[in-house]
Parts: structure tokens; C-alpha cells; sequence
């Protein structure tokens, strides 16, 4: 019988015996260039196939005119207003009703319901809610970014505070730490991952209650410029709209959360 | 110097229920000033039960149990367990002024002395888990010390260490109190152990009965190695045999 020996390759031998070009290639920034890629030559495809929709090169010169308008700066400042209140709003209601729920049974059984109800209704809903209760002005799109996200920050941040560690939270009882400084070096940081993720939620489902909520009830702002567009039989401008909401939520995302979670999980990559 | 006191102490859990599992029964025994007291069973005996009742973690069904501090302020406790216990995302400086009552110039330089003698003194900043097992539970010891308690209760503290590291513990823990002087309340299944650190031995019994109370005079600081340590090991195992049912572990000396 010939015998055979398994031999493991070190993280060095891994890395060169491969080439650059192969790391570059398959690492996960190329999977996301790919799928912009990808998406891309779909729209130019579509747009090729379609009439009624507009391809890239309409698209950009729609948004080029906007720019030249003085549009887009404007009404992104609205949207980012009532959008900025209405998420501020919803996390810091969202941090203390989800604290309050993990730590007491009383609190869960009281607001578990209406938490669920919030998280069942739609933001068109809300959106045509608070239009028909606030009418046209500010406070619609701020209330619905709020009634959008806020169950979503206090169902994650429930659930974090469920989930403490119940050695960390006995050792904290038999030396007597007042509660004050419990919720702030080991509940708040414990549930850190689960307010993130409570906040990346609120921040996408708020952005598509702001933008409903002026599309209906707009006196301007971001979802009240697209409507116009949509409105005049302009395809061309209505996507050059949508693009741009796109690229807000993913620069968002890539700009705040990703180092957020960086900064708030850097102990965990501090190995031996 | 404390003064700790159980008196005719029961513990159900799920009292008055069908499955009710009675832990402790009938436990009284108190212990005074600078004494270094170990509590000997087997395991599920009701020792870390015992414990948490002691530190106020969980409630007692019936019974008596305090633990009163010569200057008539509440007594101060300090705690240390069978793992760290440590906030992960704190720093080890932080975590050991986690548990103070103040973070004054004064408790720092109490965490500093006990980090220093712990020998983690220039691991203030580090995170813990930057940190092995043993180094992990030296914080936990010097973040018990620091709080200057009046009573320290210390529940398996190196049970799940290995061999080397447990007795380099073993030894500082008994550097540290013979300077400190400290109250101390020690849970451990390890006889061996046992016999090495206290003055006195409490063995708990399955069924959570005190079974003896052994008095351990021997000279400080001591040794496994050391003949009478061993030989006064021998000697409590032996009158531990006589206790039905129960299997004492004993590790075997490093």
C-alpha cells in the first residue's frame, strides 16, 4: 500500500501561488464592481428593447440638466432634512423602547403588539396617512420616516438586549454596578451589533417613507421632483431621480455603516 | 473585618411546585475577619448556589444570611468566577474600574497596584481578548482585590485553567492575601486545592447538607509539595471517603 501524506499549504505559499491578477480578480470589491457591471449592461440591453425605457445616455443627460437647474442640491436638502429628523427621531425613541422591552417582561408584553403592528403596515400606507392628517408641508415625511423605521430599531434592539450575556449581567449584580453605568459599558455595547443593524434598516425603509410620503404630499423635496417628472410622461427624468435615491442609500451605507461597524466591532478583530 | 453569618439556610428551586429540587438544606456557619474559607462537594452539591445567594444573585427560600463590615457601611463584595467574566469590548483598565464605586486618582492607582500585582501591569490598555485563559483570569482576581471588599468570594476560579497555569495562580492568590488579608470565601471540588489555600474547609454534602467542618492549621505560605500539605491532604480525604455517595475530584498535583 503506498501511503500518502495530506499536506496543508500556509497562508504564505497560498498567497504566492497565486497571481496578482487572480487576487484582484476574485477578491469581494471585484464582486461588487462585477454586479454594477452587470446591472448596467442589463439597463442598456432593456433600454435597447424598450421604448419606454430610457437608457443611460438619456438618464445622464436628464440628471446633467437637473444639476444645471439647480434641482437636485435643493431638493436633496429637503428630503435630507425631513429624512435626517425623522431617522434621529425613530433611533433614539427606538434605543430606549427596545431597551426598555429586553430588560423588563412587563415593558415586552405592553409594547409587543403595537411593535408588531408598526412593522406590518406598509410605508405607502403611513405615507398617505400622515398626508391625509398633516397635509403638504414637512411633518408628513418626517412622521412617516418615523413610523417606518421606528419598530425596526426597537425590534433589533429588544432582541440585542434579550440576548446580554447572563454571566456578564450576574457579575455585574454581585459588585453592585449601578444601572446608569450597566446600560452604557454592557448593554449599549453588547447590543451595538443589533443597533446597527436596527439603524441600517430604519435608514433604507426611512428613506423609501420620505420619498413616498413627498411623492404624495411633497411641496418639494427629492420624491416630489420624481413625481413631476413621472407626472409630464418624462421617463428620462423621473430614472434620473431614482438613480440618484440609489446612490444616496448605497453611499450611506458604504460611508456610515460599514466604518460604524468597523469602529464599534474593532475589539472583536483585536486577536492574540 | 467582615463577619459573615448563615444561619439555618434552605434553597428550593421551584419550591412549592411538583418539580421542586431542594439545593441547600439546613446550611448555618459563619465566618470572621482575615480567614480564608474553602467549600469542598461534589458537583451539583449547591456550592455555587451557595455563592450567589452570599454575593445577593439569587434569593434564598428561607433562612437567615448576612454579612456586616467593621465600619457599619454595607459590606463590599468581590467577586471572582470560574471564567473571566470580562467585557470583551472594554479594555482591561476599564474593566477592572467597570466595577468600582468611584474613578478617582485614588481607584486608579488601587487598579494599577492590583493589576501590578497580578503582573498585568502594562496590560491596562489591552482588550481581553488580546489576552490568554490565565492572563484573562488574573484580571478577574485583581478586579476582585481592587474593590477592597470586605468579603471576596471566589467560585472555582481555576477550574478551567490548565495544570501549570492553576498552580501559578494558586500561589499568587496566596502572595496577594497573606498581604491583603481579605475574607475569603472559596468554592472549589478540588480537595487538594483545598487544603492548600484555607484555614478552614467546609464540606458540602449531595443533597446540600454541611457534611464537616474541618479547621486547617498549617504555616503560611504552602506548597503542595510540602510534606505536611500532603500529608494533611491525605488525612481529609481519607474522612472524606467516609461520606456515602460522594466522589470527591482531585486533581492531580502539578
Amino acid at each position: 500500500m503506498t501511503a500518502t501524506a495530506t499536506q496543508r499549504r500556509s497562508s504564505e505559499e497560498q498567497a504566492s501561488g497565486t497571481s496578482a491578477w487572480r487576487r484582484r480578480v476574485t477578491s469581494e470589491p471585484a464582486a461588487r464592481v462585477t454586479f454594477y457591471i452587470t446591472a448596467f449592461l442589463i439597463w442598456v440591453g432593456l433600454a435597447a428593447m424598450f421604448v419606454r425605457v430610457p437608457g443611460p445616455a438619456a438618464v445622464t443627460a436628464s440628471l446633467v440638466k437637473e444639476f444645471s437647474r439647480g434641482e437636485v442640491f435643493s431638493n436633496f436638502a429637503d428630503t435630507f432634512y425631513r429624512f435626517a429628523v425623522g431617522v434621529f427621531l425613530s433611533v433614539v425613541v427606538g434605543l430606549a423602547i427596545g431597551v426598555i422591552m429586553g430588560m423588563s417582561g412587563l415593558a415586552r408584553a405592553f409594547f409587543e403588539s403595537p411593535v408588531l403592528v408598526g412593522l406590518s403596515i406598509p410605508a405607502i400606507i403611513w405615507a398617505f396617512l400622515t398626508v391625509m392628517w398633516f397635509g403638504f408641508g414637512d411633518t408628513s415625511p418626517i412622521v412617516t420616516t418615523f413610523l417606518t423605521a421606528v419598530p425596526f430599531v426597537i425590534i433589533n434592539v429588544a432582541q440585542g438586549v434579550q440576548g446580554v450575556s447572563r454571566d456578564l449581567r450576574d457579575m455585574s449584580s454581585s459588585y453592585g454596578v449601578p444601572l446608569g453605568r450597566r446600560v452604557k459599558d454592557l448593554i449599549l455595547p453588547a447590543v451595538a451589533g443589533y443597533v446597527l443593524a436596527g439603524v441600517r434598516f430604519a435608514v433604507i425603509i426611512g428613506w423609501n417613507g420620505v420619498l413616498l410620503a413627498e411623492w404624495f404630499g411633497g411641496s418639494g423635496g427629492a420624491g416630489f421632483r420624481a413625481r413631476y417628472w413621472y407626472d409630464a410622461n418624462q421617463f428620462a427624468g423621473f430614472a434620473a431621480w431614482v438613480i440618484l435615491f440609489v446612490i444616496v442609500i448605497v453611499v450611506l451605507d458604504q460611508l456610515l455603516f460599514e466604518r460604524a461597524a468597523r469602529r464599534a466591532f474593532r475589539w472583536r478583530d483585536a486577536g492574540h | 473585618m467582615a463577619v459573615l453569618t448563615v444561619k439555618d439556610l434552605y434553597k428550593t428551586f421551584g419550591a412549592g411546585t411538583p418539580r421542586a429540587n431542594r439545593v441547600l438544606d439546613n446550611i448555618s456557619f459563619d465566618v470572621r475577619g482575615q480567614t480564608f474559607v474553602s467549600i469542598v462537594g461534589p458537583s451539583g452539591c449547591g456550592k455555587s448556589t451557595l455563592l450567589n445567594i452570599i454575593s445577593g444573585v439569587e434569593t434564598h427560600t428561607s433562612g437567615q444570611i448576612s454579612v456586616t463590615s467593621d465600619d457599619g457601611k454595607p459590606a463590599r463584595m468581590g467577586y471572582v468566577f470560574q471564567d473571566p467574566r470580562l467585557l470583551p469590548w472594554r479594555s482591561v483598565r476599564k474593566n477592572m474600574l467597570y466595577v468600582q464605586d468611584q474613578a478617582d486618582d485614588e481607584t486608579n492607582r488601587r487598579v494599577d497596584k492590583y493589576l501590578d500585582m497580578v503582573g498585568l501591569g502594562k496590560h491596562g490598555d489591552f482588550w481581553p481578548g488580546q489576552l490568554s485563559g490565565g492572563m484573562q483570569q488574573r484580571v478577574g482576581i485583581a478586579r476582585a482585590f481592587a474593590v477592597e471588599p470586605d468579603l471576596l468570594i471566589m467560585d472555582e476560579p481555576f477550574s478551567h485553567l490548565d495544570a501549570i497555569t492553576a498552580r501559578a495562580l494558586r500561589e499568587q492568590l496566596q502572595d496577594i492575601w497573606s498581604q491583603s488579608k481579605k475574607t475569603v470565601v472559596f468554592v472549589t471540588h478540588d480537595v487538594v486545592e483545598a487544603v492548600e489555600l484555607s484555614d478552614r474547609i467546609i464540606v458540602l454534602q449531595p443533597g446540600g447538607k454541611i457534611f464537616e467542618d474541618i479547621t486547617i492549621d498549617l504555616p503560611r505560605p504552602r506548597r503542595q509539595t510540602d510534606p505536611a500539605v500532603a500529608t494533611l491532604q491525605a488525612e481529609v480525604l481519607a474522612r472524606l471517603e467516609r461520606m456515602k455517595g460522594m466522589a470527591p475530584q482531585v486533581s492531580a498535583a502539578p
